[in-house]
C-alpha cells in the first residue's frame, strides 16, 4: 500500500507516484505556508482523545494482547501524544526557539527551520514505531517520505490517514511506501531527494544506510542500543522484584531491557549469592506474568545445557524456564533474552575501562537506590556512554520530554537559520 | 558382524517393527567405541559422571547425554584420525561458520547405504524406468559440502536418469536460484512419456507451483512421476504452509495426488532417512528412536505431548552422533496409523525460538537467527 498526498494507492503504482515525487514536494515547499507544531499537537491529540474514548479497540487490544501489554502501560505510552506529552517535548527539545524569530544581536535574528524533506527507514520492532518517527518529523515542519518496514500490518498508513483526516492539511507532508529493502534503486532515488536519511535498525541497517545515502544527504541514525542494571550488596528484594517486572514484561528485545546485572564486587561468591536470591522472585514473576513462550523457553533451555557442556555448569541458576548465568569475565554482552539474565562483576573503579571501548551502545543502566557512592557511579556510568540512569524495574518507561538515546530528535531533524534584520 | 551393522541389516518387512534389544545393544556399542576413541566426547560423558557400562537396558538410552546440534556447531567431535573418512558433509547453515562437520567411514556408508537401499525398497522407490529429475536444491559442485546437495544427488541414482535439473545452479561462480528455468523443463516434461521425479527443499517447490498457479498453468505429468520433498523450510519458514494446502496445490498445478508425495527428514548429525508413510506420517524406523524431552527440565515427556526432538542413532563411527538434540519441537504419536505400521510417529511442530521476534536491543536479531549462537 502507498499513501500518497492523503490517498491510499496499489502497491503497482509506485513508479508512478515517485516520478511525480520531487515536482509535489517542491512545490508545497514553494507554496504552502509553513506547517507549525501546533497544527501537529492538534490532529495527534483529537486523535489521541479518540483513542483513549476507545474508538480504536478493535485494533488496539489485539496488539496489546500480542505484545503481552497492560491496557494501563498502554495508556502511559499513548500519552505521549497527548497534547500535554508533544507541549512537553517541545519545550524540551526546541528550548527557546520554539518561540519563533528570535534575536541573534542588534542586526540579526536566529529561527529554527525544518530541514525539509526526511527520508525514514523505519524498523518494525515497535508497531507503532514508523508512524511516530513521522510524526517528530512533521513536528518541526518536514516533509516525510516513509519506508514501510518488512512485514508491516498496515498500522502506520491507518494512523497517519487519521491524522490527515484530523488535519487535512498535513497531507503535502506524509508519503509512505512499501519498497521492499531488496530493491536498492528505489531506496536509493528515495534518499537522494531527501535532505536527511533517517535510519531505524541494527546494524546492518545502518551500514547499509552509508552505502547508498548520497554524499550531500546526511544520515541520522537510531541503532541498537543494549542496556543493564549496576548494584551493590544494598539492593533491596524490592528492588530486584521491580527489575524482574521489567525484564519479564519486554522479555528483554527492547534497547532499554537490561541484559544482565553488574555487582560492584570481586567476590565470586557474592555474585553466586544474589542469584539465589533473585532465582526465586524471578521464578514467581514469570510465573505470575506468563509472558515466555514455549519456543523461547526451549531455545534457552539449549543454551544453558550447552553452557553446561562447555565447562559453566556450576554458574547456571535455573528455575521454571528463568535462568541467570554468574560469569566472572567483566564484558558487556547480550543475554540469551527471554528471561535469562547474567551477572558479572564490575567494580566501580572498572567501569570507565570496562564500559567505554562499546561507543555508541550504551543506553539505560538501572541502579540500586542505596548504592554505594551513588553520585559517583551515576557520573562514571554516563561518562562511560550511559544516557539514562533509572532506578531497578524503570530500564523500560517511558517519560515526555525524555531524550532519545541521549539526543533530542527535534533538534536534529532542524536547521538554526541567521537573518539579518 | 558388529551389533551396529546388525541393526542397519534390518529386514525390508522388520523396517518398522522396532527391536529394542537389538537398538539398545548397538548403541551401548557405539557409545562405548566413542568413549574410547574420542576425547572430547569421554570428557564430555565424564563431566555428567556417565559411563557407557551404565547402559543396561533399552530404558537407560535416555539418560546417555545428549549432544545439541549447536554443539557440533562449535566443536569438531570426529573420533578418527582424518584418512578414515571417505566424506565429510557439513549441516546447511547460512552462515559459513555456524556448521556441523560430520565425517562418515566406510562403515558408516555401508550401513547408510543398507538402511536406504531398503526403506525406498519398502516404499517401492526403486525403478529400472528412466526419470527426469527436478531438484529444489543445489547443483553439485566440487566445493559445496552440504549434505542436503550430496543426498540430492544421491537420489538422482534411484532410477535411470535421463536428465537431472536444479533449481539452484552454479553460474558464474555462484549459487543462483532460478525457478523459470525448472518451469520450463515442467511443462517440456508433461508431454512427454518418462515420469518425473522432483526432490528438494519444499519452500522452493512451493514458490514454483505458487508461480505457476499464478499464470494459470495446469499440467498433467506422465504416470508414476512422484513430488518428494526434504530438507525442511529453513529461512522461509513464515512462508511454511500445512500440509493439505501443499497437496492441493501440487495436484492442481502438476497433477499429482498426494499418495505420489513423498516427504524425508533426517539432518547431517543424524544421518537417518526417514519417509513419510501413506498418511504423512514419520514413522521411526529400527535404526533410530526419538526421545521428546520437557522444554525445561529436558527430561522425557510421555508421547503425545510437545518437546524439543533427540534423536538417537548408533549408525556412525565417524563422529558421536548417538544422542543428538535438535532444536526442532515436536510430538511422538502412540496412536495407531492406518497405514498398519507399528511404530510410533514423530510431528515436527517446528523450530524452537521464533524467526521474526521485534527487537532493538543490540546483537538481539543476530542471536535470535542463530547466526551467533
Amino acid at each position: 500500500m502507498i499513501l500518497y498526498k492523503g490517498e491510499v494507492y496499489p502497491d503497482g503504482k509506485q513508479e508512478e507516484l515517485i516520478s511525480s515525487l520531487e515536482g509535489d514536494m517542491l512545490e508545497t515547499l514553494q507554496n504552502n505556508r509553513t506547517l507549525t507544531y501546533n497544527d501537529v499537537i492538534d490532529a495527534c491529540d483529537k486523535l489521541y482523545q479518540r483513542v483513549m474514548n476507545h474508538e480504536f479497540d478493535n485494533i488496539v487490544l489485539p496488539l496489546l494482547e500480542m505484545a503481552n501489554m497492560p491496557y494501563s502501560t498502554f495508556e502511559r505510552y499513548a500519552k505521549y501524544f497527548s497534547k500535554e506529552g508533544l507541549l512537553k517535548k517541545i519545550d524540551i527539545e526546541l528550548g527557546d526557539l520554539k518561540n519563533g524569530e528570535l534575536d541573534l544581536d542588534e542586526e540579526n535574528t536566529r529561527h529554527y527551520e525544518p530541514l525539509g524533506i526526511l527520508f525514514h527507514i523505519a524498523a518494525g520492532n515497535v508497531d507503532l514505531l514508523p508512524a511516530y518517527s513521522v510524526v517528530e518529523g512533521l513536528l518541526v515542519g518536514n516533509i516525510n517520505i516513509l519506508k514501510l518496514p518488512t512485514g508491516d500490518n498496515g498500522m502506520s498508513i491507518r494512523l497517519l490517514q487519521e491524522l490527515i483526516k484530523e488535519s487535512p492539511i498535513l497531507k503535502d507532508y506524509i508519503y509512505v511506501f512499501d519498497v521492499p529493502s531488496t530493491e536498492v534503486e528505489t531506496i536509493k532515488q528515495l534518499a537522494n531527494l531527501a535532505d536527511a536519511t533517517i535510519v531505524w535498525g541494527g546494524d546492518m541497517a545502518q551500514k547499509a544506510a552509508r552505502t547508498f545515502v548520497d554524499i550531500h544527504s546526511s544520515i541520522i541514525s537510531w541503532g541498537h542500543k543494549i542496556s543493564f542494571t549496576y548494584v551493590d550488596k544494598n539492593v533491596t528484594d524490592e528492588e530486584l522484584k521491580a527489575l524482574c517486572e521489567s525484564i519479564c514484561a519486554t522479555n528483554q528485545l527492547f534497547c532499554s531491557s537490561s541484559q544482565g546485572i553488574y555487582v560492584n564486587t570481586d567476590d565470586i561468591n557474592e555474585l553466586k549469592a544474589l542469584a539465589e536470591r533473585i532465582l526465586p522472585l524471578f521464578a514467581e514473576t514469570s510465573k505470575r506474568m506468563g509472558t515466555l513462550p514455549l519456543t523461547m523457553k526451549a531455545k534457552n533451555s539449549l543454551l544453558i545445557y550447552n553452557e553446561k557442556l562447555e565447562g559453566n555448569a556450576d554458574k547456571v541458576f535455573m528455575k521454571d524456564g528463568v535462568s541467570i548465568i554468574v560469569k566472572e569475565d567483566n564484558k558487556l554482552e547480550l543475554s540469551f533474552l527471554f528471561q535469562n539474565i547474567w551477572i558479572k562483576p564490575l567494580k566501580k573503579e572498572d567501569i570507565i575501562k570496562v564500559l567505554k571501548p562499546n561507543k555508541n551502545l550504551l543506553q539505560t543502566v538501572s541502579i540500586n537506590k542505596l548504592i554505594e557512592g551513588k553520585k559517583e557511579i551515576s557520573s562514571l556510568l554516563a561518562k562511560a556512554g550511559a544516557t539514562r540512569i533509572t532506578a531497578l524495574g524503570d530500564n523500560s518507561r517511558m517519560l515526555a520530554g525524555e531524550s532519545h538515546d541521549g539526543e533530542y530528535a527535534l533538534r536534529r531533524y532542524i536547521r538554526v537559520v541567521e537573518t539579518i534584520k | 558382524m558388529s551389533k551396529m551393522s546388525s541393526l542397519f541389516n534390518t529386514k525390508k518387512k522388520k523396517i518398522y517393527s522396532l527391536d529394542d534389544e537389538k537398538f539398545y545393544l548397538a548403541m551401548k556399542e557405539n557409545c562405548s567405541f566413542h568413549y574410547e576413541h574420542n576425547k572430547k566426547y569421554k570428557e564430555l560423558l565424564d563431566g555428567f559422571g556417565f559411563k557407557p557400562s551404565d547402559i543396561n537396558s533399552y530404558e537407560d538410552l535416555a539418560k546417555i547425554p545428549f549432544i545439541p546440534t549447536l554443539y557440533f556447531k562449535h566443536h569438531n567431535l570426529l573420533s578418527l584420525k582424518n584418512s578414515k573418512y571417505i566424506v565429510k558433509a557439513t549441516s546447511s547453515g547460512t552462515s559459513g561458520q555456524n556448521v556441523s562437520i560430520i565425517g562418515f567411514t566406510l562403515g558408516d556408508l555401508l550401513r547408510g547405504w543398507n538402511m536406504v537401499r531398503r526403506v525406498f525398497s519398502y516404499h517401492h522407490l526403486w525403478s529400472l524406468k528412466p526419470h527426469r529429475y527436478i531438484i529444489f536444491g543445489y547443483q553439485p559442485h566440487k566445493g559445496n559440502d552440504k549434505a542436503i546437495a550430496k543426498t540430492a544427488w544421491g537420489f538422482t541414482f534411484v532410477t535411470p536418469a535421463l536428465s537431472k535439473d536444479y533449481a539452484i545452479r552454479w553460474v558464474d561462480g555462484g549459487y543462483k536460484v532460478d525457478l523459470d528455468n525448472l518451469e520450463k523443463k515442467l511443462i517440456k516434461y508433461s508431454k512427454g512419456k518418462a515420469p518425473v521425479r522432483t526432490l528438494g527443499f519444499p519452500a522452493y517447490t512451493y514458490f514454483l507451483l505458487e508461480q505457476m498457479k499464478a499464470k494459470g498453468i495446469k499440467l498433467k505429468l506422465p504416470k508414476g512421476s512422484i513430488l518428494s520433498l526434504g530438507g525442511g523450510w529453513k529461512s522461509f519458514y513464515k512462508e511454511k504452509v500445512d500440509k493439505q494446502t501443499f497437496y492441493d496445490l501440487a495436484y492442481e498445478v502438476l497433477g499429482i495426488d498426494d499418495k505420489h508425495i513423498f516427504e524425508f527428514f533426517g539432518a547431517v548429525e543424524h544421518p537417518i532417512l526417514y519417509t513419510d508413510c501413506r498418511y504423512h506420517h514419520f514413522h521411526i524406523p529400527n535404526y533410530a528412536r526419538v526421545i521428546i524431552r520437557d522444554v525445561e527440565t529436558l527430561e522425557p515427556v510421555k508421547p503425545g505431548q510437545p518437546g524439543l526432538i533427540n534423536l538417537l542413532t548408533p549408525m556412525c563411527l565417524g563422529a558421536p552422533l548417538l544422542s543428538v538434540m535438535t532444536d526442532d519441537i515436536g510430538i511422538l504419536h502412540e496412536e495407531t496409523c492406518p497405514c498398519g505400521e507399528k511404530s510410533m510417529y514423530l510431528e515436527i511442530l517446528g523450530r524452537s525460538g521464533i524467526e521474526d521476534i521485534k527487537t532493538c536491543a543490540a546483537g538481539a536479531e543476530d542471536l535470535l537467527k542463530g547466526e551467533k549462537s
